[in-house]
């Protein structure tokens, strides 16, 4: 369990930012701390939408995966871009 | 006895130099200061001025500019004069002597590394005007701001801002760390005197003074074109130094004023971009950023690399998407991180602005009127802790400009490199080949993210990063109007 700081942006908004996740955190988990940022202040709310889903380097991560199981598969350094959108 | 013409002597008097004998003239003239990079010492011969003055004559006509200023000065504070602008004018007039003062100041130094180091007798012979033209500038904008410290504490930041660590100072304070206080002299000469003064701020004065006018601030005006007029000359001081370097290393000078264009630019979307587009009162507006840009700039621009038989940089076609876009992020972005200002930004989205805005930008409302949208219904909802951030934005490891900031939400991308095991990100393609130019020379630059991971700012959320960047309650940005435009939407569906 350590804080681990990633740049997170909501598609759609203008400007990605510095979250401060934790590598315990699911993807589900990350997705929440990313759009918080982001929808409700410049991007409006979905209701057709079914959350959030993370993506790295294009490719969706599963939301019930956790970062450090990740990042033993594949390095992930401090400050990587993740990108989240609306499952829909 | 008569004096002899300046003609009769000038030739003899700036080629006066020093036949050295003690020292070798390598020790004397340090490349790493002098940077001609094996450019033979008699190619400098054909370095030649485009303007002859005389120290006479210089003492001369800039005394008559100080009377000038000083006599409208006076009058003006005399009336309050200031107290009748706009509050978006006031902004502006903010943002400018925080951002810009210790940078004439900075050009102190390097106009002096110029009268000591530059590479012929007649370029350091005019450095020393040089010097003392930004001595009168850093000066002039004290004084100016000396005199409004009774209207509002936000002048104090004139002589404060470059010792703080406020987010856009630092981003300001870093391309001129670069360019004028790290750079040697030919190289200044070409990214600072050539570009940024001579292709952005020399114009920008005349702009802005024009603005000022427009606006009602004859003070303001004023000592924009006073120190516009010694920008005009001293600058010039580029166009020698271009040609000599594009005599014996053209591909040197090619990539000098690419790079500097590009973070010239990033910069000047962010505080003239912002400026001119919603801190003017829309009805004294007399053409948009992007148009000021295409008519004064950029033609500008072609007909110089034109002329010198440079190419335009491979990143036009992206320079002129960023044209379209970069300021108004610049602008939603720096509104919404107000609290992280030293002045009060108008938002410039009520009705009427943005029907200038869409004029002017016909995909504005795509771009960025969504988003505004959102933070209107959160103004006229009462929910204000929505208008405000919880974290920082992402920023770019070039430009120290937040990642975002260069294009709109349609054209945002990841540029990231690795470097050494550590990721750095780019704002664009643009930046990103700047770094990859020289990583070594940007890979020990901090910007305000890098700081904040590296535990410099305590405690690690808002309150420490204002603290951090020394912003007071009694700066701290708020909306310019107190969100009265946010009543234009009240009642109705904003996206509509």
């Amino acid at each position: 369990m350590a804080l681990f700081p990633i740049i997170g942006r909501f598609a759609g908004d203008f400007v990605p930012h510095l979250a401060a996740v934790d590598t315990e955190d699911t993807f589900d988990q990350i997705a929440e701390k990313v759009a918080v940022h982001s929808v409700g202040r410049r991007m409006p709310e979905n209701p057709a939408a079914d959350g959030y889903e993370v993506l790295l380097n294009g490719d969706i991560l599963p939301g019930d995966q956790r970062l450090e199981e990740l990042m033993a598969e594949t390095p992930v350094l401090p400050l990587q871009w993740f990108e989240v959108r609306w499952k829909e | 006895m008569a004096l002899l013409n300046r003609d009769d002597w000038y030739d003899i008097a700036r080629d006066v130099d020093w036949t050295l004998k003690y020292v070798d003239r390598d020790e004397a003239f340090p490349e790493e200061w002098v940077g001609a990079k094996g450019i033979p010492l008699e190619a400098w011969e054909d370095w030649d001025e485009p303007f002859r003055v005389s120290y006479r004559e210089y003492v001369m006509v800039q005394r008559e500019k100080e009377a000038g200023v000083s006599a409208i000065r006076e009058a003006m504070v005399r009336a309050k004069a200031y107290q009748q602008l706009d509050d978006g004018h006031k902004a502006s007039t903010q943002l400018h002597m925080g951002t810009t003062c210790m940078v004439e100041q900075m050009a102190v130094t390097m106009q002096s590394r110029f009268s000591r180091f530059a590479p012929c007798a007649r370029w350091r012979s005019l450095g020393a005007f040089g010097m003392l033209d930004e001595i009168r500038h850093a000066q002039l904008d004290m004084r100016f701001s000396h005199d409004l410290l009774n209207e509002d504490p936000r002048f104090d930041w004139c002589q404060k801002a470059f010792h703080t660590n406020e987010w856009g100072v630092l981003a300001v304070r870093n391309f001129f760390d670069d360019v004028m206080l790290n750079a040697d002299c030919v190289e200044a000469a070409l990214a600072t005197s050539l570009t940024v003064e001579h292709g952005f701020t020399n114009i920008q004065f005349v702009a802005m003074a024009s603005d000022a006018m427009e606006a009602g601030d004859v003070n303001f005006s004023s000592l924009l074109s006073s120190i516009q007029t010694d920008e005009a000359r001293h600058a010039q001081l580029g166009f020698p130094t271009l040609d000599v370097v594009m005599k014996h290393d053209p591909k040197r000078a090619q990539q000098i004023l690419d790079v500097s264009f590009w973070r010239a630019f990033r910069l000047f979307q962010t505080l003239t971009g912002t400026s001119m587009d919603y801190y003017t009162p829309v009805e004294k507006r007399k053409m948009s950023f992007k148009e000021f840009m295409l008519e004064w700039i950029i033609k500008h621009h072609e007909r110089i690399l034109r002329d010198y038989g440079l190419k335009k940089p491979w990143y036009w076609s992206q320079f002129e998407e960023a044209l379209e876009h970069g300021h108004h992020a610049m602008h939603i972005g720096t509104w919404f991180w107000r609290p992280t200002l030293f002045w009060k930004p108008n938002a410039g989205v009520s009705k009427a602005e943005r029907r200038w805005l869409n004029e002017k930008y016909p995909s504005w409302d795509d771009s960025w009127g969504v988003l505004w949208d959102e933070i209107i219904k959160n103004v006229n909802d009462g929910k204000m802790e929505k208008t405000y951030p919880e974290t920082l934005p992402a920023l770019c490891n070039i430009t120290q400009l937040p990642l975002g900031s260069a294009l709109d939400r349609h054209h945002l991308g990841c540029h990231q490199v690795v470097h050494e095991g550590r990721v750095y990100h780019f704002d664009s393609e643009v930046s990103k080949w700047i770094f990859e130019l020289e990583p070594e020379r940007y890979a020990g630059h901090m910007n305000v993210v890098d700081r904040f991971i590296a535990g410099q700012i305590q405690p690690m959320n808002l309150e420490g990063g204002l603290q951090w960047m020394s912003i007071t309650p009694e700066v701290m940005g708020d909306d310019a109007y107190g969100y009265a435009w946010a009543q234009d939407y009240k009642d109705m569906r904003v996206a509509a």
